[in-house]
C-alpha cells in the first residue's frame, strides 16, 4: 500500500502566454480522501487533465507508484470531468456498461457492477432509461457511477459535489469517505470549503498555478500565527498593542482578537489582560478552512 | 462499501477499436438516418418497379379504332383489316351507308373515323384528330391502290410487281456488335456512382455530427482518458461505415429483386458485378472522406458548426459528382457506337486516377468494363495510398482539437500543435 502514491511532480503547463501551472507538487497517498481548492482559473482542473492524459504537461511528471504514469497505468483511474460528459440520448445501463468494458472489464462484469452501483446510489430502476431523461442531480449520480464502477485504484474528480442537492451531497461524500478508507487515493476539487474541511485527510490551497499549502486542515491551522479571543471588559483600548508580540486583529465591543507572533507566549498575553481587570473569555481561535483559504490566497503575492 | 476488484483484461487496441466500433453500428442501426432512410429507399424501388410495369403493360396493349367505311372507300376496309396487326394496332370495320351517318358516328363518338370518297382519294372524318398510325396505313393503302391501277394500265401485274419489292431487304454488317451487358453498363454504373456520393456524403455527415456530439456533450473527454484518439476515430469510421455498407446492402438487394422481373435489366449478372465494384468503392471511398470530414468537424465544439467546418470536404465531394457526368458521357457514348473524342477520353482517365474523385469515378469507368486492369489496380493503390496519408493527417488533426472546446480552431493550429 505505502508505494501506491499518486504524486504530482513539478508540473508546468503553459497556455500561450498564460502560465497555468508553475512547478506544481503534491501527492495524493492511498486512502486518502485529498481536497484540491483554490479560487476559479487557478489550475485545478489543468492538473487533473493533466493526471488523466488527456492534456499533456509541458514539463514535470506525474507518478503512479513511484513510476511515470502510463496510458496502462492511467485506465486505473476514474474520472469526474468538470464539464460532465456521457452520451445523453444512450441508456444509462449501456452506457455504464460500455465505459467499464473500454477499461477493461469484460461485459458480464461490468454489467454487474453497472446495477451495484446504480442501486448503491439510488438509481436502481434508472437503469433503462436515456440519460437525458434524468435530472441534474441524478446524471451526475451516473457520471460518479461511470467513474467508480470500474474499480479504479485512484479517483480524480473535478466539482463533484457542484449542483448537488443535500441529500446527494451526502451520498456522495458516503461513498468517496468509503472508497479512500478502501485504501483508494481520492483526489477531487471543490469550493464548498466546509465540506472539504469535514471530508478531506488533507487539502491543497493552489493560485495561479502554484501550490500554496498542502497537508492536514490541522497543519494548516499550525502553520498559521495563533490567535485568541480575549473578553477584558476593563482594559483601555489598545492594551494588547503593549503586549510583547502581540498584535490586535480585530475588536468587538469588549472582545479583541489577538494574534501572536509564533515567539510570544500566551501565559503573557493572559497576565497582561488580567491586570487591565476581570477576564471573561480567552480562548484560542481556530481558524476555519475557509479562513486559511482566505488568509493564504490574499496574502501571498499575486505571481 | 466497497467491492472487491474484479480481474480486468489489458484492453489491447484491437479491442478499444472493436468496442467503439460496436457501440457505433448499434447506436446507428436504431437511428433514423438507417432505419427511415432504408425504408425510404426501398419503397421508391418498389414504386419505380411498379411504374414500370405499368408502362410496360400499357405499351403491350394495342388499341382499336372504330372505322367505318361509306360508298367505294369501302374497298379499302379489308386491306385495312389484313395490315393492322403488323402495324400495331387493330382495327373494327364497319360499312356505314351514308356519308351523313358516318358523320353523325365520328360526332358521337362511336366512330373514330369515316373513310369515304375512292379508294385512290379517300376522305377521312375524324372528330378532333388523326392518330397517326392509322393515317400512316390509309395514305400507305390509298397509294398503293393508285399505283396497282397505274401498273394494270401499263398492263404489268401489281401483284408480282409486290412480290418482287417484297423480296428488297437490306443486309446489315456490324463491326462491334454491342450486347446488352455493354450497354447497360455505364447506366448501372452511373446509378451506383450516384447511390456512392449518396451514401459517403450521408454517412459521412453522420461520422462529422458524432464527432462533434462527442465533443459537445464532453464524453470524449472520458474516453479519452482510457482510448487513444486515433483508435477512438477508427472505431466511429468502421461501425458508421458498416451500418452504411448494410443500408446499401439492403437498397441494392431490393433494388435487383425488384427491377430484374421487370425485364428493364437484360442482364443480372452485369448489375451483380457492378455492385461488387460498387461496394469496394464504397468502402474506400467512404474511409477516405470519413476521416477527412472526422478531421474538419473536430475543428468546432458545437454540433450546429459541423457543415460549415465540413465544407472544403464536401465541396470536394459534389465536384466528384460533377466530374461523374464528365466521366459517365463518354463511356456511354463508346459503347452504343459514337466515337469518344480522345481529349476528353485522356482527361476522364487522369481525373479518375485522382484519389478523393477516384471512387465514384472509376465505379462507373468500371462498370462500362473499359478500364485496362493496370488501372483499375493503380487507382485502388492509390486510394490506399492517399487513405494512409489521411489517417495519419487526420488523426493529427482530430487528437490535437478533440480536447480544445470553444472557438473554432484553426487548421493549421491543429496540424502545429503536438501536445
Amino acid at each position: 500500500m505505502a508505494d501506491r502514491v499518486l504524486e504530482i511532480d513539478r508540473v508546468s503547463k503553459r497556455y500561450g502566454s498564460v502560465a497555468a501551472l508553475q512547478e506544481l507538487s503534491f501527492e495524493v497517498r492511498a486512502g486518502e480522501l485529498f481536497g484540491f481548492v483554490g479560487p476559479n482559473g487557478a489550475g485545478k482542473t489543468t492538473t487533473m487533465r493533466i493526471v488523466l492524459g488527456v492534456l499533456a504537461a509541458d514539463a514535470g511528471e506525474v507518478r503512479w507508484g513511484g513510476a511515470p504514469i502510463t496510458f496502462a497505468t492511467r485506465r486505473r483511474i476514474g474520472y469526474m470531468p468538470e464539464e460532465r460528459g456521457l452520451y445523453p440520448s444512450m441508456g444509462v445501463t449501456e452506457q455504464l456498461v460500455y465505459l467499464a468494458e473500454l477499461h477493461g472489464m469484460r461485459a458480464p462484469d461490468a454489467r454487474a457492477a453497472a446495477a451495484r452501483w446504480l442501486e448503491r446510489l439510488g438509481l436502481g430502476d434508472r437503469g433503462g432509461e436515456q440519460l437525458q431523461k434524468l435530472s441534474q442531480g441524478n446524471q451526475q449520480r451516473v457520471q460518479l457511477a461511470a467513474a467508480l464502477l470500474f474499480s479504479p485504484d485512484v479517483l480524480v474528480l473535478d466539482e463533484p459535489f457542484s449542483g448537488l442537492d443535500p441529500v446527494a451531497v451526502d451520498v456522495m461524500s458516503a461513498v468517496l469517505r468509503e472508497q479512500a478508507d478502501a485504501g483508494i487515493s481520492v483526489l477531487f476539487s471543490s469550493h464548498q470549503l466546509e465540506l472539504v474541511e469535514q471530508l478531506c485527510d488533507r487539502v491543497g490551497i493552489i493560485r495561479a498555478g502554484r501550490m500554496l499549502a498542502a497537508g492536514s486542515v490541522e497543519e494548516l491551522r499550525s502553520g498559521s500565527a495563533p490567535r485568541y479571543w480575549v473578553d477584558a471588559p476593563g482594559a483601555a483600548a489598545g492594551w494588547a498593542g503593549e503586549v510583547a508580540g502581540a498584535t490586535a486583529v480585530r475588536v468587538e465591543g469588549s472582545r479583541t482578537l489577538v494574534e501572536l507572533q509564533t515567539t510570544a507566549s500566551d501565559q503573557v498575553l493572559l497576565q497582561a489582560a488580567l491586570a487591565t481587570g476581570p477576564v471573561r473569555e480567552f480562548r484560542r481561535d481556530t481558524p476555519t478552512l475557509s479562513e486559511l483559504f482566505r488568509s493564504v490566497v490574499t496574502e501571498e503575492p499575486a505571481a | 462499501m466497497s467491492f472487491a476488484s474484479p480481474e480486468r483484461a489489458a484492453l489491447s487496441p484491437r479491442r478499444a477499436v472493436y468496442l467503439i466500433a460496436r457501440r457505433e453500428f448499434a447506436t446507428r442501426i436504431r437511428g433514423k438516418v438507417f432505419i427511415i432512410g432504408t425504408i425510404v429507399a426501398v419503397a421508391l424501388l418498389a414504386l419505380y418497379a411498379v411504374l414500370q410495369l405499368a408502362v410496360i403493360d400499357r405499351i403491350n396493349t394495342t388499341t382499336t379504332f372504330k372505322v367505318g367505311f361509306s360508298g367505294s372507300a369501302t374497298a379499302l376496309a379489308q386491306p385495312l383489316e389484313a395490315a393492322s396487326p403488323s402495324l400495331g394496332f387493330k382495327v373494327h370495320v364497319s360499312d356505314i351507308a351514308t356519308a351523313a351517318q358516318g358523320r353523325s358516328a365520328v360526332r358521337a363518338g362511336s366512330l373514330d373515323a369515316l373513310v369515304d370518297g375512292t379508294p385512290g382519294a379517300p376522305q377521312v372524318v375524324v372528330k378532333t384528330g388523326i392518330d397517326p398510325a392509322l393515317q400512316a396505313a390509309l395514305v400507305s393503302l390509298a397509294k398503293q391502290n393508285v399505283l396497282s391501277a397505274d401498273l394494270s394500265a401499263a398492263g404489268l401485274s401489281p401483284a408480282a410487281v409486290e412480290s418482287q419489292i417484297d423480296a428488297v431487304s437490306l443486309r446489315i454488317d456490324t463491326l462491334q456488335p454491342a450486347t446488352a451487358a455493354q450497354l447497360q453498363g455505364p447506366i448501372i454504373g452511373f446509378v451506383m456512382a450516384f447511390a456512392l456520393y449518396l451514401f459517403i456524403g450521408i454517412y459521412g455527415g453522420v461520422i462529422g455530427q458524432g464527432v462533434v456530439a462527442e465533443k459537445a456533450s464532453r464524453v470524449v473527454e472520458i474516453l479519452l482518458s482510457t482510448v487513444q484518439p486515433g483508435q477512438l476515430l477508427l472505431g466511429k469510421v468502421v461501425g458508421i461505415g458498416l451500418v452504411g455498407l448494410i443500408q446499401l446492402g439492403i437498397i441494392a438487394v431490393c433494388g435487383l429483386l425488384f427491377i430484374v422481373p421487370t425485364g428493364v435489366l437484360a442482364l443480372p449478372g452485369a448489375a451483380i458485378g457492378a455492385v461488387a465494384i460498387g461496394v469496394m468503392w464504397f468502402v474506400l471511398g467512404f474511409v477516405l472522406y470519413a476521416l477527412m470530414l472526422a478531421a474538419t468537424a473536430s475543428l468546432v465544439s458545437r454540433v450546429e458548426e459541423v457543415s460549415s467546418a465540413t465544407v472544403p470536404v464536401s465541396m470536394l465531394l459534389v465536384v466528384t459528382w460533377l466530374l461523374a457526368y464528365v466521366v459517365a458521357i463518354p463511356a456511354i457514348d463508346a459503347v452504343s457506337g459514337g466515337a469518344v473524342s480522345p481529349g476528353l477520353g485522356t482527361l476522364t482517365t487522369v481525373l479518375s486516377l485522382i484519389p478523393p474523385f477516384t471512387p465514384v469515378l472509376m465505379s462507373i469507368r468500371m462498370a462500362a468494363g473499359e478500364v485496362p486492369l493496370w488501372e483499375g489496380l493503380l487507382s485502388i493503390v492509390l486510394v490506399l495510398a492517399s487513405i494512409a496519408g489521411v489517417t495519419w493527417l487526420g488523426a493529427r488533426i482530430y487528437a490535437n482539437s478533440i480536447l480544445r472546446f470553444g472557438a473554432r480552431i484553426k487548421l493549421t493550429d491543429a496540424l502545429r500543435r503536438s501536445s
